[in-house]
């Protein structure tokens, strides 16, 4: 279901190009979970964000459930974002002004109607553990529950595909294992294909799909010695 | 949730930062809409007092001599006045000044009405009473000025409108007034009709009322005024060209001979009428009528002028005081056939004009055919003395004193000769020598009384005694039918009215409310300027809400990226900050129109009180007009949300992938996308600048070349170069390298701090434009201020004449030489007093005050006429001329002796006036007696530098007499005196000419007074230059925060590694300096640029000091704001911002 064929990413700078990926290919199908590492500034949120579709590849091809986003005009490609994406970022980035449960309605807003939406934010919000939260501000939450939040936020329109850039860098050992665990069962539960960017070796190993970015290019991790 | 609850929660949780752009989008409204309501306002009080004082009067008919008041009844008789006009009401509008005998105090300048109940009836006021037969009512600001009270005796003095021209040598120059003692009966407040006023001027109205009968009887005449009012229907579709026209049309069927100063009478002992003027000189007008309207009555017209000869001398005999008359060819012709002569001698044969003398003259010179005879007789000089000039005439024939040259009537009624008794009864108003008359001459006078004594030919008596105001004395109407003269007379009488025309012989209809409804949008907009002013610090408030709004957005710019990983469109995301964007400037419309309404209440009363200098009046009040105040409030959110969508798009070309790493636009060097093609890019960033710079400087070539307004020369210069630049500022900083800290340089701090200004050269630049926008009003206001120069310097705005003086009452006798002071009663003071004292004297036309003391636009300004002596002297500085020749290179002045095609007239005016009071350039055409019969049109050949003739245009005196023969005497004054007599001079001139109204004053304090408005136009205006000011400094204020906070881990990482606070104070203040500088250099410069063309039309000297001292002090102010925000940075603890994320 998403394909990545030959994917290359060079950006110009005033010292001439510089390229950060080059001919990466991948593909997985719903259900499957995959985790990517890599040192800093190998590639790996260049890649995330190029699948998510919020940054358009120097050459190659993507395609989800065989659509290229990039081929699309900018107001369908945020209604195909809207649909078919969600993301979790390492900072959570939940908006201030918004409440827990608001937090998570966000990517309702736009595009289709989403039915029983509210019922649906608060059944995420209790399978992650925060239904007593609804109308707290993302200031009152711990790093944890924020990355919670995020993750229901990610999964409130059943996206297909779902991208976490280190979905636990900035929480403690305890909250980013509840985190990693709750992201896998309801990946399970509802089916995603699941990428996540990591650093965290421990995390990387609980995805079945484990990819490391090296000299620009994606290899099955384990393949580079 | 819903987008609009999203918006709400947004709205509310960044309220900090929303009130900080509800603020500066406030300050804009309310600057904006506060200009538009004080222009609005001092419109609205203009125009209140205009109509106020008007009372019900639309139209006004007015004259330079008296008719009959009757005419205001027969005027509403016409049917097509009927329809226009509901109500009229004649009065005497004359002017004069009041004395309180008690005090001693005198009040000039003030307008004297004759009126009667009519005057009530027609402003509605029937129940108010009009002044009795000694009573005078006054205005309160007169009272308060005289400091008398209701029962105090008052001397009232007019001017009397003299029917025999001052300038002819009948003239009375020395009666030219009336004065009556009255008094006070009542006290007219302005409700009341106290400042009644048909000329338009916001400083009080003095006005004094009389009765009517009263006033005709001081001055000599019987039920006659000068004015009629009158009272347009309400509802009438008719334009004012159409309302003067029909009042017009009215006026030529209803004036009767008795209103246009013109008498027809039977001569029946001469089987002929007699058509004379009051003015004693019959002009081309009524000569072409008279000869027009005798043909079709069969009537032959003999013209006739008859003179006053002092002397006719053969040898050692003389005749004194002897009438000559000339008549045509034919009467002469026929009158020589009675003579005794030779018979054989021809006119044509003799030597000189032939002259037949009656047998009583000739007896007396002992003369003989072909003897010449001397005569001697004054002409009354245009330049204002009387001239001795003598003629010889050779004596063709004698006549018996019989017929025709018998006849009395060949001579004009002269008050005071005419009329005497006996010839030392004679009272003229020029020296007779009473001593050469003898027993023979009053044994003439007796029997024969005004009998010409000599006949001579019409043209040779012409060339030599026919003057401006007329050819002739009479014109003789010789009828064939001699039964029924009276009937004959009485059908002429009317055939000759209706020839003439009564505009043009001066009586004038005036559309004074549309005058004063058009002139009360004002001279000097002060609201227009007002708001040009106000607009730099609009743009500040606005870019500093944009810069608030910009910081608020890029406080967002993380979730904008979230937004946008979830599906919102751009669109959609730019339509929830426009939301946030609407609902702000709605809120800081509302709460601008507010302060606005404050912000202008606040400037009337500084208008009042602290600047009433600028405006001379304290009538002044708010205006709040609902439309004026809403189209502020759109304008300044308008510009807000403008400058709001223009932050919005600068996220435009940022990535969601650097939104959600929260990089800023202008921040990003380096990994940004390539733009997309276009032709654009090729184009290198300085070309916008550059256009824009070229642009600038075309305003301010075409400003200078008078293609384009000054006004908006300087104002479009001014924004062009400032954006100019501002842009060449924006690419400097973006092209800026960024260099290594590592590497070793010199002055590292200021390196450091100079490349720091190009972190974020949006936000460097917008800090420069606020306090370029501050230091380009400052400046360029300040470069406007005026120095007094030398008075005494000749090429300065006084002329190097010490004193000026304004009489209220013509002076035709001149100043100048001994026996004009002399008839002047200045004889007095002739020890030395006026030895080496030059009087220039100059003739006018009353009219609007064209100087920036008029806040209503004048819509026909006052004249004045320089004679060729001044015109030599070439005194005074030109700015702008039209001089072509060497002549007028040299001497400007010599422009005004130009002859224009079509009758225009050449005409100068001060600079100051001509661009922001007459709103016009040199070389425009101005009309004057707009939309009537006597229009007269000025050209502008030069531009005074800053004189002391502000508030006329001014021609020269041959012009002046041709377009204005109507104006009398002389009634301004400049003297050249030195300093010391200059006191001396203006006591003994304003003690003996009292009765003229003659006020002295300096010429330096006349132009003080003038500098004294513009200076205080100047201050406020530089008000708005340090608001504008304040506005700069918050705005850089708070960038320098934002951006110490923005880096505030960069510089405690530098703190961490061993750079001292005082080193990053240098950095940041060095930074804050440079951005200063920048604003101050770019401010100033554009400003010098922008006021070139003005500045080289005034010819004025730049007041570097003053601005050396402003930019100073500016600088100092920046400084300190920039010190408070590197002590901010200097206080945030290492630790707590090495930590921050």
């Amino acid at each position: 279901m998403l394909e990545v064929s030959s994917l290359s990413k060079v950006y110009p700078t005033p010292r001439g190009e510089f390229s950060v990926l080059r001919d990466v290919s991948m593909s997985m199908q719903r259900g499957e979970s995959a985790s990517i590492m890599g040192p800093s500034g190998s590639g790996k949120s260049t890649l995330l964000y190029i699948l998510g579709a919020l940054e358009p590849p120097t050459s190659g091809h993507v395609s989800l459930d065989g659509n290229d986003p990039f081929a699309l005009d900018p107001k369908a490609l945020a209604a195909f974002r809207n649909r078919v994406i969600g993301f979790v970022f390492q900072d959570h980035l939940l908006l201030p002004q918004c409440t827990v449960i608001e937090n998570v309605l966000l990517p309702t807003l736009v595009g289709n109607p989403l039915p029983e939406r509210h019922a649906r934010a608060s059944d995420l919000l209790d399978r992650v553990g925060l239904s007593h939260r609804l109308d707290h501000r993302p200031a009152e939450l711990s790093g944890g529950e924020k990355q919670r939040v995020a993750l229901a936020r990610a999964l409130i329109r059943h996206p297909p595909l779902v991208l976490c850039d280190e979905p636990t860098g900035n929480l403690d050992r305890e909250s980013a294992e509840a985190v990693a665990s709750l992201l896998l069962t309801l990946h399970r539960e509802q089916q995603t294909v699941l990428v996540v960017v990591t650093h965290n070796p421990t995390l990387a190993d609980r995805f079945a799909g484990k990819f490391e970015l090296t000299g620009q290019r994606l290899v099955p991790r384990g393949s580079v010695t | 949730m819903t987008l609009g609850r999203f918006v709400r929660r947004s709205l509310a949780y960044y309220w900090q930062v929303n009130l900080t752009v509800i603020a500066g989008v406030a300050v804009a409204v309310a600057v904006l809409a506060g200009a538009l309501l004080v222009g609005g306002s001092v419109r609205g009080s203009l125009r209140a007092l205009a109509l106020g004082r008007l009372g019900q009067t639309d139209t006004v008919i007015t004259a330079p001599v008296f008719f009959r008041d009757a005419l205001s009844d027969e005027l509403r008789a016409v049917p097509a006045m009927a329809d226009l006009f509901d109500a009229a009401a004649p009065l005497i509008a004359l002017d004069g000044f009041v004395i309180d005998p008690a005090s001693g105090r005198r009040a000039s300048g003030i307008r004297v009405y004759g009126i009667d109940n009519r005057f009530w009836t027609f402003h509605q006021r029937a129940a108010q009473p009009a002044p009795g037969r000694n009573e005078v009512f006054l205005s309160e600001e007169l009272v308060g000025e005289l400091e008398v009270d209701v029962g105090a005796a008052l001397l009232v003095r007019v001017e009397r409108p003299s029917e025999v021209p001052i300038g002819s040598l009948h003239g009375r120059r020395d009666d030219v007034g009336r004065t009556v003692r009255l008094t006070v009966g009542s006290i007219l407040s302005f409700s009341e009709l106290g400042e009644f006023s048909l000329r338009q001027h916001q400083g009080p109205a003095r006005a004094v009322f009389v009765s009517l009968p009263r006033l005709q009887e001081s001055l000599g005449i019987d039920r006659e005024v000068n004015t009629i009012l009158l009272s347009g229907r309400t509802g009438t579709r008719e334009s004012t060209a159409d309302h003067v026209a029909s009042v017009e049309t009215a006026l030529r069927s209803t004036a009767t001979l008795d209103d246009l100063a013109v008498a027809v009478r039977v001569l029946p002992e001469r089987d002929a009428l007699v058509v004379e003027s009051d003015t004693g000189m019959v002009g081309s007008i009524v000569i072409d009528a008279v000869r027009e309207s005798a043909g079709e009555h069969g009537l032959r017209p003999q013209p006739v002028l008859t003179y006053l000869i002092n002397r006719l001398r053969l040898g050692s005999r003389e005749v004194p005081y002897s009438l000559v008359t000339g008549v045509d060819f034919p009467s002469f012709s026929a009158l020589s056939s009675n003579a005794r002569r030779r018979s054989g001698l021809w006119p044509e044969a003799l030597e000189y004009p032939p002259i037949l003398l009656n047998e009583w003259a000739a007896r007396d010179l002992g003369a003989r055919q072909g003897d010449i005879i001397e005569a001697e007789y004054y002409v009354w000089d245009d330049a204002g003395r009387l001239i001795t000039r003598q003629s010889d005439f050779q004596l063709y024939g004698v006549l018996p004193i019989a017929g025709d040259a018998a006849d009395r009537d060949f001579a004009p009624v002269y008050a005071g000769i005419t009329d005497a008794e006996s010839m030392v009864d004679w009272n003229p108003p020029f020296p007779i020598d009473l001593s050469a008359i003898g027993s023979r001459d009053e044994e003439y006078w007796d029997r024969y009384r005004t009998t010409p004594k000599g006949f001579v030919e019409l043209g040779a008596g012409q060339a030599l005694w026919q003057s401006r105001y007329g050819q002739l004395t009479s014109i003789r109407l010789l009828a064939n039918d001699v039964e029924d003269l009276e009937s004959i007379a009485a059908t002429y009488r009317q055939a000759l009215a209706a020839k003439l025309d009564p505009v043009d012989v001066g009586i004038g209809v005036t559309p004074v409310r549309a005058l004063a409804l058009s002139a009360s949008v004002g001279a000097t907009d002060f609201g227009e300027y007002f708001t040009y002013f106000s607009f730099f610090l609009v743009v500040s408030a606005v870019l500093l809400a944009s810069l608030f709004f910009r910081l608020g957005v890029e406080q967002r710019v993380r979730e904008i990226g979230v937004l946008q990983a979830f599906g919102f469109s751009p669109q959609t995301i730019r339509s929830l900050f426009w939301r946030e964007a609407i609902v702000i400037g709605v809120v800081a419309g509302l709460f601008g129109m507010v302060c606005a309404v404050g912000y202008a209440q606040v400037i009337m009363y500084g208008l009042r009180t602290w600047w009433v200098d600028a405006v001379g009046t304290t009538l002044l009040s708010l205006h709040v007009a609902p439309e004026t105040l809403g189209a502020g409030a759109a304008g300044g959110v308008i510009a807000a949300l403008v400058a709001i969508a223009v932050s919005l798009r600068a996220l435009k070309a940022t990535s969601p992938r650097s939104l959600l790493a929260g990089a800023l636009p202008d921040a990003t060097h380096g990994m940004t996308e390539p733009p997309a093609s276009s032709v654009l890019v090729h184009v290198p960033d300085w070309v916008g600048p550059l256009v824009l710079a070229a642009l600038g400087l075309g305003f301010v070539v075409a400003a200078r070349a008078s293609v384009l307004n000054a006004t908006a020369g300087f104002f479009g210069a001014g924004i062009l170069l400032l954006c100019a630049l501002l842009g060449f500022a924006w690419v400097w900083l973006r092209r800026m390298a960024p260099g290594s800290i590592a590497e070793p340089r010199p002055w590292p701090g200021v390196q450091r701090g100079v490349r720091n200004a190009s972190y974020r050269p949006g936000r460097s630049v917008f800090c420069i434009a606020l306090i370029a926008f501050a230091a380009f009003i400052i400046v360029a206001v300040d470069a406007f201020r005026r120095d007094e120069g030398d008075p005494l310097d000749r090429a300065s705005g006084t002329g190097g004449f010490a004193l000026l003086a304004d009489s209220l009452l013509p002076v035709g006798d001149d100043l100048s030489n001994t026996a004009g002071r002399e008839r002047l009663g200045l004889s007095d003071f002739e020890t030395g007093l006026f030895d080496g004292v030059e009087f220039e004297r100059f003739r006018g036309r009353s009219g609007d005050d064209a100087s920036c003391l008029n806040l209503y636009r004048p819509a026909d300004p006052r004249v004045i006429a320089v004679s060729d002596r001044f015109i030599a002297d070439n005194r005074f500085t030109f700015g702008t001329t039209l001089a072509k020749t060497a002549a007028e290179v040299e001497n400007p002045w010599h422009l005004l002796r130009r002859e224009l095609p079509d009758g225009v007239v050449p005409a100068l005016a001060d600079a100051n006036s001509l661009t922001y009071v007459l709103h016009l350039a040199v070389g425009d055409e101005i009309v004057l007696n707009r939309d009537t019969d006597r229009e007269v049109r000025l050209r502008i050949v030069a531009a005074l530098a800053d004189s002391v003739f502000q508030r006329e245009l001014v021609v020269s005196e041959v012009h002046f007499r041709r377009v204005f023969p109507e104006a009398e005497g002389f009634r301004f004054f400049m003297i050249d005196v030195s300093e010391d007599r200059a006191q001396a001079v203006t006591a003994a001139l304003e003690d003996r000419l009292a009765d003229f109204g003659f006020d002295v004053a300096l010429t330096a304090e006349r132009l003080a007074t003038f500098h004294r408005v513009e200076n205080t136009y100047l201050a406020t205006f530089q008000t708005l230059g340090a608001l504008g000011l304040l506005l700069g400094t918050v705005g850089l204020g708070a960038v320098l925060l934002r951006n110490v906070l923005e880096r505030r881990r960069e510089l405690a990482l530098l703190r961490a590694v061993g750079f001292d606070r005082r080193h990053l104070t240098l950095v940041v203040l060095v930074e804050n300096v440079l951005l200063l500088t920048l604003g101050l250099g770019i401010g100033a410069c554009c400003a010098l640029i922008a006021i070139a063309p003005a500045w080289l039309e005034r010819g004025q000297r730049l007041p570097f000091a003053s601005i050396g001292w402003l930019l100073v002090t500016v600088a100092l102010a920046g400084a300190t704001t920039s010190l408070v925000a590197t002590r901010v940075m200097a206080r945030t603890p290492v630790l707590a911002a090495l930590k921050t994320e």
